[in-house]
């Protein structure tokens, strides 16, 4: 950079001042104009909502609606959405400015050196080229950026707000620092919830994962056997549950388990009251109903992912094994566990994260019940859950969004522990 | 002829324990199936009127039912729905996932790196975080009750999960793309012409899964579409109560029925793709 301002020449000044110029003049039409237009379309963004937008973001909004004096008023939520939007714009804004200087003084670079500025048609054929990952990346990044970045931007400085309850537009929303954190964890009726749910949720992540893990496992290892005949036949069962659309079979299940269900028929048929397993004080039942439709619905995937890890097992070890007189057990502790356990950490990872967020089994099985001692949850609920009832449900939206910054700092913490004290990290080359 | 091995009944009662335990496994997979194939098949629409597991008649009202009597439940409809906006979310999130696995395997460039990062961050937000976001952005550009909106949201979000791809591309040579630009070609026709039909496993892994996700959400469509008559059918058969219960049943078989099928004519490849997304670089 410190080059380029020594060396620049006049196009590449122009360029700084008005993006494209310095383009036009090397007689670049096409490129200098798209510059041109770039910058054109950023001020009159500006000077119609772009500024507006900008500044919003700091105040959200001073001017409290008044329907009694026809006064409009701010909407806070949307300053705030639409003044990440406009950051966004302007980051992306700058980007462009730095390519279009770069450019300049890439051709002036060019030109000194006795070449000729590169051709339009030239640049365009560049852009399938040496530079295709540019031309395929600038959809999904820009996509990334609109529909997951700026969301997640979004609720992240909603958590830092007043936003929801009984603060919602037309009310002023405001910046309240770190108010919301301090509610969940320390005061009120958020945290004794809080901390009630994050301790099951814990535990629900580990059983579960456990379950789904040496399941999935223990299954392929059975399909594995030499004498199995008609493995694609067997297999085919697990598959059958794993293609079935996950909402399916959790309302199914929640059939099978309801007052009418044919568990609670058998159930009166036998003389005994129908029980409610998935009632409001069915709290273990209905916990272990949800790990075993968890491991229903799971375990099959976890099979497939180990079958296809087993065939890459090296078979000679087990020969060798044979050999000097290994049980099956034995081959099973000492190579087929180690293998396994190393190839799949990142998954296992991934799983854990995943059964820790797991909104479906308790959304269907049990959704919007709410328990006495519990702040709009039910003794099954996750946090993820707990964040859906409140944020979507009930309008507690800065509550919500501390919430989902909460399991985010877990969630990225237990992973990285994990993944730095992986076999899979520390010896990268066991078995290559 | 062989000669007749000496049978070991060790071996005897561990294959028939194997087998026992593979008929209890087929069992506790296929019996919830089976409960619900039966039921969608009842006579009579509510779960109270069951004996037990099976319903105490047989006909295939339900299934005329659900595409002839839709004033209050028009499953047709949903279905289509369904199928437009899966089948669209499809074909873009196939085109952007593969070539941005593409990219991200084969190129290197400047800020690589960091787009890895930033993906992987990205994956450590709860789902559906920025779900209120997401509704308020759509409010704004007016996409509420538009199936273009659902499909954007889909589209968007499918190239985050690259990976699985990516892992795909890094197993093949990189010689035959060398080869191929000794000959002269660009990075555009190295793709098109080479990668493409070598990755048709992988493309048809990718259709299938962002065919699937869109077809069996169920929270965005819940949030996005309000009237009944731009709803999905995941939206739809969740309003259905236990009165109603062969009647969800046979909209869940009819749905069901094409992906289990897809699912296992493709079981090889699931294990394959499954197994390339495991395999960390």
């Amino acid at each position: 950079m410190r080059e380029l301002m020594k060396n620049a020449n006049g196009r590449v000044t122009a360029s700084m001042l008005v993006m494209g110029l310095g383009q036009l003049c090397y007689r670049q039409w096409g490129k200098g104009l798209m510059y041109l237009a770039v910058q054109i379309g950023y001020i009159f963004y500006l000077v119609t909502v772009g500024a507006r937008d900008l500044f919003g973001f700091f105040t959200l909004g001073s001017v409290e609606s008044n329907p009694w004096y026809g006064i409009e008023g701010d909407n806070s939520v949307i300053m705030l959405i639409m003044g990440v939007l406009a950051w966004i714009v302007t980051i992306l804004y700058i980007a462009v400015y730095l390519s279009n200087i770069k450019d300049v003084y890439a051709t002036q670079k060019r030109v000194a050196a006795g070449g000729r500025p590169a051709r339009f048609r030239e640049e365009l054929q560049e852009l399938l080229d040496g530079k295709f990952y540019k031309t395929v990346l600038f959809v999904p990044v820009v996509g990334v950026c609109v529909f997951n970045i700026l969301p997640v931007v979004f609720m992240i400085l909603v958590a830092f707000t007043n936003y929801g309850g009984e603060i919602v537009p037309p009310a002023l929303v405001d910046w309240v620092g770190l108010e919301n954190f301090r509610k969940i964890l320390a005061l009120g009726e958020f945290a004794p919830t809080f901390f009630k749910i994050l301790g099951w949720n814990f535990l629900w992540a580990l059983l579960s994962t456990a379950i789904n893990y040496f399941g999935g496992l223990s299954l392929a290892l059975l399909l594995n056997k030499k004498c199995v005949r008609g493995k694609a036949f067997w297999r085919a069962f697990p598959i059958l549950a794993y293609a079935i659309p996950g909402f399916i079979t959790l309302l199914g299940f929640k059939f099978m388990f309801s007052y009418g269900g044919p568990i609670n028929h058998y159930i009166t048929e036998a003389g005994r009251q129908a029980i409610g397993f998935l009632d409001l004080d069915a709290k273990w039942s209905a916990r272990i109903i949800g790990l075993l439709v968890n491991a229903w619905i799971s375990i099959p995937s976890s099979m497939l992912l180990a079958t296809g890890i087993l065939s890459n097992a090296d078979q000679s070890q087990y020969e060798a094994a044979r050999l000097d007189g290994a049980g099956a057990f034995q081959q099973f502790r000492y190579l087929t566990l180690p293998f396994v356990v190393f190839s799949t950490t990142p998954v296992l990872i991934s799983q854990f994260i995943g059964n820790f967020n797991n909104f479906g089994i308790f959304y269907f099985l049990r959704g919007g019940l709410y328990i006495d001692g519990y702040f709009l949850a039910s003794d099954t609920d996750l946090l993820i859950n707990w964040l859906y009832n409140l944020s979507i449900d009930n309008n507690y939206y800065a509550i919500g969004a501390a919430i989902s910054l909460i399991i985010f700092i877990i969630t990225s913490l237990i992973s990285l522990a994990v993944y730095v004290a992986s076999p899979a990290y520390r010896q990268e080359e066991t078995y290559r | 002829m062989k000669k007749r091995k000496p049978i070991h009944w060790g071996s005897v009662a561990d294959t028939a324990i194997t087998y026992l335990l593979l008929l209890a496994v087929g069992f506790v997979f296929f019996f919830p199936c089976l409960w619900l194939i039966l039921a969608s098949f009842s006579s009579s629409g509510s779960i109270y009127s069951f004996q037990g597991f099976f319903p105490s008649g047989y006909s295939v009202d339900s299934f005329r039912k659900l595409f002839t009597d839709t004033a209050m439940y028009d499953y047709p409809r949903w279905f289509g729905n369904s199928l437009f906006i899966a089948t669209m979310s499809c074909i873009f999130g196939t085109m952007l996932t593969i070539l941005t696995a593409y990219c991200m395997s084969r190129f290197r460039f400047k800020s690589r790196k960091a787009l890895m990062k930033t993906t992987l961050v990205l994956g450590m937000f709860p789902s559906f975080m920025g779900m209120t976001a997401v509704y308020l952005l759509m409010t704004q550009f007016n996409f509420i009750n538009n199936h273009w909106g659902l499909i954007l949201i889909y589209t968007a979000g499918a190239p985050l999960g690259y990976m699985v791809q990516k892992g795909f591309f890094d197993s093949i040579p990189n010689t035959i793309d060398e080869a191929a630009r000794l000959d002269g070609a660009t990075n555009f026709q190295v793709f098109c012409k080479i990668h493409l039909p070598l990755s048709m496993p992988m493309i048809v892994y990718t259709a299938l899964t962002s065919f699937t996700w869109p077809w069996s959400d169920y929270i965005l469509p819940k949030l996005l579409l309000k009237t009944k008559d731009t709803w999905t059918v995941a939206v739809g058969l969740m309003s259905l109560g236990e009165t109603e219960f062969s009647r969800f049943a046979a909209g869940s078989i009819f749905i069901a029925v094409p992906i289990v099928i897809l699912y296992l004519c493709l079981a090889k490849h699931l294990i394959s793709g499954n197994v390339a997304g495991a395999v960390k670089e």
